[in-house]
């Protein structure tokens, strides 16, 4: 079994390929914000308990601060700047920006992660199911009405342009 | 909070972890869920030298229905463990109680043989495990051994994992016929460790008095507790109120070191211990009934 | 919720915020995501000791780690920086690295920089430190004892501060009082803990002897001189630039160690330096800790229930530093008789210093702590009568036609109408079914609680405070501008520049906003931009519910200053009077004519056509504005009056509803009103917000918060897991209202109402838990409320029934 100082690592971070070298320590939430330059992604505790840094590795939510870079190779990595296509914002982030989801939007990064990540399994949580999903993410500012708020009309505007998408009004 | 150095290994297959740990055994540690050994390692309060990255050995990673119980691989996480329906049918409590570690993030990554091997006492899964008589396998290189859960908790962070072995998988037998369970947990936040949780079996007899209890405590003490007092009070008994109570009262008596800190006091640990064994006795029993 | 139509056009308009975008997208920069050429990394290493002697450091194994460019202690730093700003009179210096002793565990004692903050935490573990461990005092009432260590050598006592403040005959309405209510109490030491710790990345130059900050420390334009001061620097040397900040909620306020630390680090290197404090630097060092008091507090009252006079006597335990001396309890002058006509006043503050962070201040800066305790005392009074705590409220409350209404310490409450939100709470509580739901519940052994509050949110702080609780003549600072920038382009399009940062609260918006009402133009069309203090105008920053109200008055000012060379240019090309002109719809009219000039003519012209403007008429088109306090005056020299320090007072009625789980202790919320009046309201879902958020953290000392030190005074909450701050499930959904008595003395009316629902809630919250336990007997006067302490209460309770 080789072991080596620096390791190389292939991610592919919002669809696109970085070749990196990197110490086994380096966290992935260090990688992306330094290395690869998405700062979206926040730091809040370093310790797993305040879910600023969730990102989504392979479809699934977590704590970038808890992982190491290197157990993300060949792995996709979605970020929150991986969520607007074209300059367009992710219904996620309109209905954020909607409903005042945020105010110093430290932690909202990590929010948007979790939501999104809910809304892929669930297209239509009940308010308990949203809160639930909430659990780990920590928000100081809002007392957080305005995010489930946003997360369901979230919800009705993508599942609305997925049956008109999918021509189900017929 | 940034961690210190250490040498990465990134086996593929379980050979290679066993040779691995064989050779790193008394400076590496197990990387599994990583969601309590990278935090410990964040803040700088352990220096592994060597990590053992076993994330990538596939083989680990399995559910399998067995004679009525299951297996279930040391890799498996939590999140799959709240979410698979043979689980949710042979043995419910598990998804119940897998759905208390943290929150959805930390249970993405976490998993049943992480939990059980780091052995935290405020962890759920080593309790349930108890409770419901599960058989750990450990394999090293020189061989394999199954251990009962009731024998493998030791102590605080303390297991009977020896020296270059590896927690592969855990064997749960299934429940009798005309069995229920349940997990509560009583914490500070949603999803913070509990101060006192009890995973509860209650097994009836045709005419629905108790023929088996079992009971598995986490957050009690410095490992699972199971009071084998309270469980030979309820045999015989008829669910309700006072049978309950009185499993509390002797659940009470056997929480001898329960733990204390800021969150919770022992006595309070204790106190709390009670009332949530009659909310998980209730609450097995109602499911067994419905199962008669 | 608007209960009033103001008759303004984008003022009360819930637009979404314009700072939302970048931040949404990750594109903002925050502290953090500065990322300068040739930046180094620091790191702190931290005193495990709460009180000891530094005897000897050896750093030679630190120095020689590869990636390693500076590592310096506290005697090495003294030659670079100095000792850290404080606005206390007394001699207590803090330094950015301790000198000689450390006075609380989590004090700095070596910063590195080196290439990496991995390598930087690499170093300080091969540091090796000699500590003479001294023996801690911890405990506040210990720390007071005529032999107990002292926490500062150079003083004479840990007491740091002891005097009685008298206004009016407060002997005489005790004396003729029918009851005297008196409750003791204590308020826990909490936290801000927001999800961005402090830092700050400085660069110095040292060819030019520049330095230039970014930093999520606030008050740069204020006091921003004073951390020069500490780099040994010319003010006018140092440029801070406002950052977007992941929340402060006051713990941000003059953050001068972070900046000192990288300033230091960046002059002995000469290259850029960044400090970012982890979550452990934040919970433990922060410098801002909240009040942590144990309060004597007594109301005198008649038979019939009138409030006479009020006595609250604290001991305030400030930690091992004093920066900001004691405005956490000056603060409380404000209102501390409430929305009440209680005539009279006496309070005593002693601050004692232990081995503890120090103190800031956190949201409600100690007017949260009056609100509850006067609560308290109007609860138990209303119990000692049998009187209803609703009337018992409504009779003493000063009434709509009795502002501006001077109280006792002198403060002025400039408007109100406190009967009608009252009203609007109590309509929307339903307490009839609430009542009843109680009643029935009891029967059935649960146990709901009904809990009210009525009580002051001050804002727009005068700068008075921080020093009047000094004797001597009035002579201290009595400024606290802000300021804005309003340029028109050649194009006619608006931009704003504020010199003040961000802070989760909406400036840009408000800015927005009012460039919409003033000039008839669609906010969205406007940008907002900051400017750095090396190019700026004076502000103060945000704090004290101040940045809407300072912010549409400097607004207000500066659109008059534009407004009015508009006019001058339009009327003169239009042949007309600027007497005789008005803006409408992005356009400057002639009263009654269908003459204009659009906004984009008039800018085209200001830019470019100087001899089509009036002679002497400068090129360009902008307005600075620095708008002063509308509304303060001195104290008097004896301090029997302290003038108006804080006279733009909101009001807000609570009432939680929660249940009690007598046997696990847990208090679940069934229903939350909460009615704000803050005056006129810019953005009313934005206030929400802010409500909202501030009630959460209100329920987060009420039940669950707690900065918790060991006997020997190790921090027992450093990490977020153990300093536990509400998460969704912890809170309620609130149901809030506006109701709008505008301000006589703001631009538009605007009242601050910024840290509003941190101010009220606890209050409302102990009062629902307390009603809950009613049954029992049980009172409750201490925060917080844990699910353990129920318990032990209520098997208190059991054991001898009241």
């Amino acid at each position: 079994m080789q072991e080596e100082d620096f390791v190389t690592i292939r991610l592919s971070v919002n669809g696109e390929i970085h070749r990196l070298v990197v110490e086994p320590r380096r966290l992935l939430a260090d990688v992306l914000r330094d290395d690869l330059g998405y700062t979206g992604t926040n730091l809040g505790c370093e310790h797993g308990a305040c879910g600023s840094c969730t990102v989504l590795v392979d479809g699934q939510s977590v704590r970038s601060c808890l992982m190491f870079a290197v157990q993300a190779n060949g792995r996709e990595v979605m970020t929150v700047e991986g969520l607007a296509q074209n300059g367009v914002m992710h219904p996620l982030q309109q209905a954020f920006w909607e409903k005042q989801g945020l105010q110093c939007g430290f932690c909202t990064p990590g929010f948007l992660m979790t939501a999104y990540e809910l809304l892929q399994h669930n297209s239509n949580p009940s308010e308990e199911e949203i809160q639930d999903a909430l659990s780990g993410n920590i928000c100081r500012c809002t007392g957080y009405q305005h995010i489930i708020e946003a997360v369901q009309s979230a919800a009705q505007s993508m599942a609305s342009s997925a049956s008109v998408s999918s021509g189900t009004g017929a | 909070m940034k961690p210190p150095k250490f040498r990465y290994f990134a086996p593929k297959s379980v050979g290679e972890a066993l040779a691995l740990l064989a050779e790193h055994a008394d400076e590496g540690r197990v990387l599994a869920g990583g969601q309590s050994l990278v935090p410990l390692m964040n803040m700088r309060l352990v220096h592994p030298d060597v990590l053992i990255d076993i994330n990538g050995i596939s083989e680990l990673s399995f559910i399998e229905a067995t004679n009525g119980g299951l297996a279930i691989g040391a890799l498996t996480r939590d999140s799959t463990l709240t979410s698979d329906r043979t689980v949710a049918e042979r043995l419910s409590v598990l998804s119940e109680a897998a759905h208390c570690v943290g929150h959805p993030a930390i249970r993405n990554r976490s998993t049943v043989g992480g939990s059980i091997a780091h052995a935290d006492p405020a962890a759920e899964l080593p309790a349930v495990m108890v409770a419901l008589n599960a058989e750990i396998v450990a394999r090293s290189r020189s061989g394999s051994r199954t251990i009962s859960a009731q024998d493998f908790f030791k102590g605080y962070l303390t297991t009977d994992l020896k020296d270059g072995e590896l927690l592969t998988e855990v064997r749960i037998p299934g429940l009798p016929p005309r069995s229920g369970s349940a997990f509560v947990e009583f914490s500070r936040r949603e999803g913070d460790y509990a101060l006192a949780g009890v995973a509860a079996v209650v097994t009836l007899q045709e005419d629905g008095t108790i023929v088996d209890a079992r009971l598995g405590l986490c957050s009690v003490g410095p490992a699972p507790v199971r009071p084998q007092n309270a469980e030979a009070l309820l045999r015989g008994q008829r669910p309700g109120n006072e049978a309950w109570t009185a499993a509390a009262t002797a659940v009470a008596s056997v929480i001898d070191e329960p733990l204390s800190d800021i969150h919770g006091s022992a006595d309070y640990r204790r106190h709390l211990a009670g009332v949530l064994t009659k909310q998980a006795l209730a609450g097995a029993a109602e499911r067994a009934e419905r199962n008669r | 919720m608007t209960t009033t139509t103001n008759g303004y056009t984008w003022i009360g308009k819930d637009i979404k915020r314009r700072e939302d975008p970048a931040l949404l997208t990750g594109s903002a920069e925050y502290t953090n995501d500065v990322k300068l050429p040739g930046m180094l990394y620091a790191a702190v290493l931290r005193s495990p000791y709460a009180h000891a002697r530094i005897v000897s450091i050896d750093t030679s194994a630190a120095k020689k780690l590869p990636g390693v460019h500076a590592v310096l202690t506290g005697s090495e730093s003294t030659e670079i920086i100095d000792p850290l700003p404080a606005f206390c009179a007394e001699p207590v210096v803090e330094r950015a690295i301790a000198v000689d002793k450390v006075r609380y565990a989590g004090e700095a004692v070596v910063a590195v920089a080196a290439e990496s903050r991995y390598i930087a935490e690499d170093a300080l573990e091969l540091v090796e430190i000699e500590w003479e461990p001294l023996p801690p005092v911890i405990d506040l009432l210990a720390a007071m004892e005529p032999d107990a260590p002292k926490v500062h050598e150079n003083l004479e006592s840990n007491v740091v501060y002891n005097q009685v403040f008298t206004f009016g005959d407060v002997n005489g309405d005790f004396a003729r009082a029918d009851h005297i209510i008196k409750r003791h109490l204590r308020w826990p030491r909490a936290t801000a803990a927001p999800m961005e710790p402090n830092g700050a990345v400085c660069k110095y130059d040292p060819a030019s002897g520049h330095m230039d900050v970014w930093s999520n420390t606030n008050m740069l334009n204020f006091v921003g001189w004073l951390i020069a001061t500490t780099l040994k620097l010319p003010p006018h040397m140092v440029n801070f630039y406002p950052m977007y900040t992941g929340g402060s909620f006051g713990s941000k306020h003059v953050i001068s160690k972070v900046v000192a630390i990288a300033g230091a680090l960046s002059k002995v290197t000469g290259r850029p330096v960044k400090f970012m404090e982890d979550r452990i630097d934040n919970l433990t060092a922060n410098d801002s800790q909240g009040p942590d008091r144990i309060y004597d507090a007594e109301l005198a009252i008649t038979k019939d229930g009138k409030f006479l006079s009020l006595r609250v006597h604290t001991i305030d335990d400030y930690g091992a530093y004093f920066m900001f001396a004691i405005t956490g309890n000056t603060n409380m002058m404000s209102q501390i008789s409430g929305p009440y006509t209680i005539g009279t006043v006496e309070t005593g503050i002693r601050a004692v210093l232990t081995n503890k962070n120090q103190q800031g201040v956190f949201r409600g800066a100690g007017s949260d702590v009056g609100n509850w305790v006067l609560e308290r005392l109007v609860d138990a009074a209303a119990e000692e009568l049998g009187m209803d705590g609703i009337e018992l409220r409504r009779k003493n409350m000063i009434q709509p036609d009795q502002f501006p209404y001077k109280m006792p310490t002198g403060n002025f409450y400039d408007s109100g109408n406190y009967p009608a939100v009252l009203n609007m709470a109590l309509e929307h509580a339903d307490l009839a079914y609430w009542r009843e739901e109680q009643a029935r519940g009891r029967q059935q052994g649960r146990y709901i609680g009904i809990g009210l509050a009525t009580c002051q949110q001050r804002s727009t702080y005068s700068a008075t405070e921080f020093w009047f609780h000094n004797p001597g003549p009035a002579t201290g600072l009595t400024s606290a501008p802000e300021s804005v920038r309003i340029g028109v382009g050649p194009t006619g399009g608006f931009t704003v520049t504020m010199f003040s940062p961000f802070w989760g609260n909406s400036p840009e918006t408000v800015v927005s906003q009012i460039i919409g009402e003033e000039f008839g133009v669609d906010p969205a069309t406007v940008s907002v931009t900051y400017d750095s203090t090396a190019h700026g105008l004076p502000g103060a920053g945000p704090g004290g519910s101040r940045m809407t109200v300072m912010l549409s008055g400097a607004m207000r000012g500066a659109a008059a200053k534009v407004k009015d060379k508009m006019y001058k240019i339009a009327s003169h090309l239009l042949e007309a009077s600027p007497e005789d002109m008005e803006i409408r719809d992005g356009s400057v009219w002639v009263k009654g004519t269908d003459r204009s000039l659009s906004i984009g003519d008039i800018g085209f012209k200001a830019y470019w056509f100087k001899l089509d403007l009036p002679v002497d008429m400068e090129s360009g088109l902008e307005g600075s504005f620095t708008y002063d306090h509308p509304f303060t005056t001195p104290p008097s020299d004896d301090r029997k009056d302290l003038g108006a320090f804080y006279p733009i007072m909101g009001h807000a009625v609570h009432i939680p509803i929660v249940e009690v789980d007598i046997n696990t202790g847990q208090v679940t919320f069934l229903k939350y009103v909460a009615v704000h009046d803050v005056g006129t309201v810019v953005n009313p879902r934005s206030l929400q917000g802010q409500i909202r958020g501030g009630i959460a953290q209100g329920i987060g000392v009420a039940l669950y918060e707690e900065v918790q030190y060991s006997p020997e005074g190790q921090n027992l909450t450093a990490t977020m897991n153990d300093y536990l701050v509400p998460t969704v499930a912890e809170v309620p959904k609130v149901e809030v209202y506006h109701h709008e008595t505008p301000s006589p003395f703001t631009a538009y009316g605007v009242k601050g109402g910024g840290e509003g629902g941190r101010m009220v809630a606890p209050a409302a919250v102990t009062s629902a838990v307390e009603d809950a336990l009613k049954p029992l007997g049980i009172k409750i006067d201490e925060m917080p409320i844990t699910s353990e302490k129920i318990v032990h209460w209520v098997s208190q309770a059991q054991i001898q029934p009241s």
